[in-house]
């Protein structure tokens, strides 16, 4: 192979898997998406961009956009804020220290799809659901309508997703809380800092290439939400948990609206794609002023 | 800060409930498992009065739950297989030149990497029909392919602290491009492998988005499908789908209990998805 090309070879499959599987698809659903292609028949007519006109005003698409966003926000913004300082007191020694870990990690490993259904069961909104007739004993209270009603649907989702992904987070921060060096607090504890002091100028500055990777993983995967508001609420009461994915599915795959769902399909993909540019640029520059 | 630090007692008294309230839930339904209804309404928290299986060995008579493990692991061993395979190869191809061919192909494949499944869905939805794919296992293995582009980019990282001289000695010896390959690289770069493995792993056996969406007949059903599926069937036996959703979050945690380690220094590894 000594000068030869043989390593071309090597690249074959994986440019199959490119083309086959992203390039084509992605060309195809670029073209649907100013098309009026039902899927049905062969018949085809070019709209322009009245399939991007239409998901402005349709309110279901509307609705799935508007939860997808809320829940990417607020699962990013309360999953950073839980998981540091719960990375930081896992850091710490205590009895049962290793038990608890895995009780926080734990909720990540199963399918977010089981996941939602068990959390269906618990959180259903009659008087027997686990946890009505939990507070039903305990403080006579309730029952709460934790699924059936719009607000409280979003935030039983949110919840729910809390429960699955901090531990996981928690544990990443972890990973890097390890190596920062001990003689660090050291020094800040002989020069007088507080806790306090410590944690939010020695702590969290070195967590910054963690908190980056949390972020990208919380963004990107916020975005995607499909599995969890789906088995737990179905995207109800109404449109109430609706996601973009269950948009795309629902109006592509079951409603033969192929332009409709591949429109849609083309401003996820550049949201998707815009999020991970700005990701990088902001990761590059931070990355640049700690060195 | 850990290390020369005394066990902290307060933390302890703090923790150890809070982590109880964190895995109250899974108590909730691995004990209810064990109880008849009318004892799951009486006192759902309580432990169970004695050891009572029927609701395991009703979701065993009802639901074909071996059939859908199989199904499982066949699509899960076959998938991290292909793409253990597929991004290895491509990780070794591109060290083996830095031309600018290949510096244009890395930029081109980063793109696969930020691409959503969910926008290719519809396509790749027609390709599978066209192709005969649809609704089978197999459909399901070539769909989890594209997964090795994420693949391919961590052992790319991994590949590249192995020293280079290793290669150039076996070429010198006269071995083949996929001598080198199969029988030096490959051994050398075992642990990404590991973890890729477990990671990839996870998502595969986990997923509910591409069976739901690309198979509709029964006895094809992966495991987490099959649970979604019989839901309806239990809307009022709670502790027959109780049982159902340990037997089904068994393999995972089992998987779980061996791999923790690797699943840790993955997350180190650059932080894989969440």
């Amino acid at each position: 192979m000594a000068g030869g090309e043989a390593y071309l070879l090597f690249l074959v499959p994986i440019a199959v898997v490119f083309v086959v599987l992203f390039l084509i698809p992605l060309v195809q659903t670029f073209y649907y998406s100013l098309t009026d292609f039902t899927g049905y028949s062969n018949e085809l007519n070019f709209v322009g961009l009245k399939n991007y006109q239409q998901i402005v005003t349709d309110p279901t698409m509307l609705s799935g956009l508007t939860f997808t966003l809320i829940f990417t926000v607020a699962t990013t913004i309360l999953i950073t804020v839980l998981a540091i300082p719960l990375a930081v007191v896992l850091n710490r020694r205590f009895f049962g220290r290793n038990v608890v870990r895995s009780v926080f990690f734990f909720p990540a490993i199963p399918s977010l799809a089981i996941i939602g259904l068990v959390w269906a069961y618990i959180l259903s909104p009659l008087g027997s659901g686990a946890l009505n007739s939990l507070l039903h004993t305990l403080f006579s209270a309730g029952p709460f309508p934790w699924l059936s009603d719009a607000t409280l649907a979003k935030v039983s989702v949110i919840a729910v997703g809390l429960w699955h992904s901090t531990g996981w987070h928690a544990v990443l921060y972890l990973a890097y809380l390890q190596a920062i060096p001990a003689d660090y607090y050291e020094a800040a504890t002989i020069d007088g800092a507080s806790p306090r002091q410590q944690f939010f100028h020695i702590t969290v500055p070195l967590l910054t290439p963690a908190i980056i990777v949390s972020q990208f993983l919380l963004l990107t995967g916020g975005l995607r939400v499909y599995d969890l508001p789906f088995t737990l609420t179905k995207g109800g009461p109404g449109y109430a948990t609706y996601t973009i994915t269950q948009s795309i599915i629902t109006s592509g795959v079951a409603q033969g609206r192929y332009g409709l769902a591949s429109a849609l399909s083309v401003l996820f993909t550049l949201a998707v794609a815009l999020l991970v540019v700005l990701q990088l640029a902001v990761s590059r520059r931070l990355e640049r002023r700690m060195a | 800060m850990n290390t020369k630090e005394r066990t902290s007692p307060l933390t302890s008294v703090i923790m150890i409930p809070v982590a109880c309230l964190v895995g109250l839930p899974l108590y909730y339904i691995l004990v209810n498992t064990l109880k008849t209804q009318q004892e799951m309404t009486k006192s759902p928290f309580a432990l169970p009065g004695g050891l009572y299986l029927d609701n395991y060995r009703n979701v065993f008579e009802n639901i074909p739950l071996v059939q859908a493990f199989m199904n499982t692991l066949y699509v899960t061993v076959a998938s991290i297989l292909l793409m253990l395979f597929i991004g290895s190869t491509a990780a070794f191809g591109m060290i083996l030149r830095a031309s600018r061919f290949n510096r244009w192909f890395g930029a081109v494949l980063l793109v696969g990497f930020i691409i959503p499944g969910q926008s290719t869905l519809i396509p790749l939805y027609r390709l599978l029909v066209n192709v005969h794919l649809i609704d089978t296992l197999t459909g399901l293995v070539v769909l989890y392919s594209a997964g090795s582009i994420f693949v391919y980019f961590l052992i790319l990282g991994y590949m590249r602290t192995v020293p280079y001289e290793i290669i150039e000695a076996a070429r010198i010896d006269g071995a083949s491009a996929f001598q080198i390959y199969w029988r030096v690289v490959l051994p050398l770069i075992r642990p990404i492998l590991v973890t890729v493995a477990v990671f990839q792993t996870m998502w595969v056996w986990n997923d509910f988005i591409t069976p739901n969406v690309f198979l509709t007949s029964p006895e094809k059903s992966t495991l987490v499908l099959q649970v979604y599926k019989a839901v309806g069937e239990f809307t009022t036996d709670w502790p027959a789908f109780m049982t159902l959703s340990v037997l089904a979050l068994l393999p995972m945690v089992i998987f779980f209990i061996f791999t923790q380690r690797h699943i840790v220094s993955g997350l180190l590894a650059g932080g894989v998805k969440g």
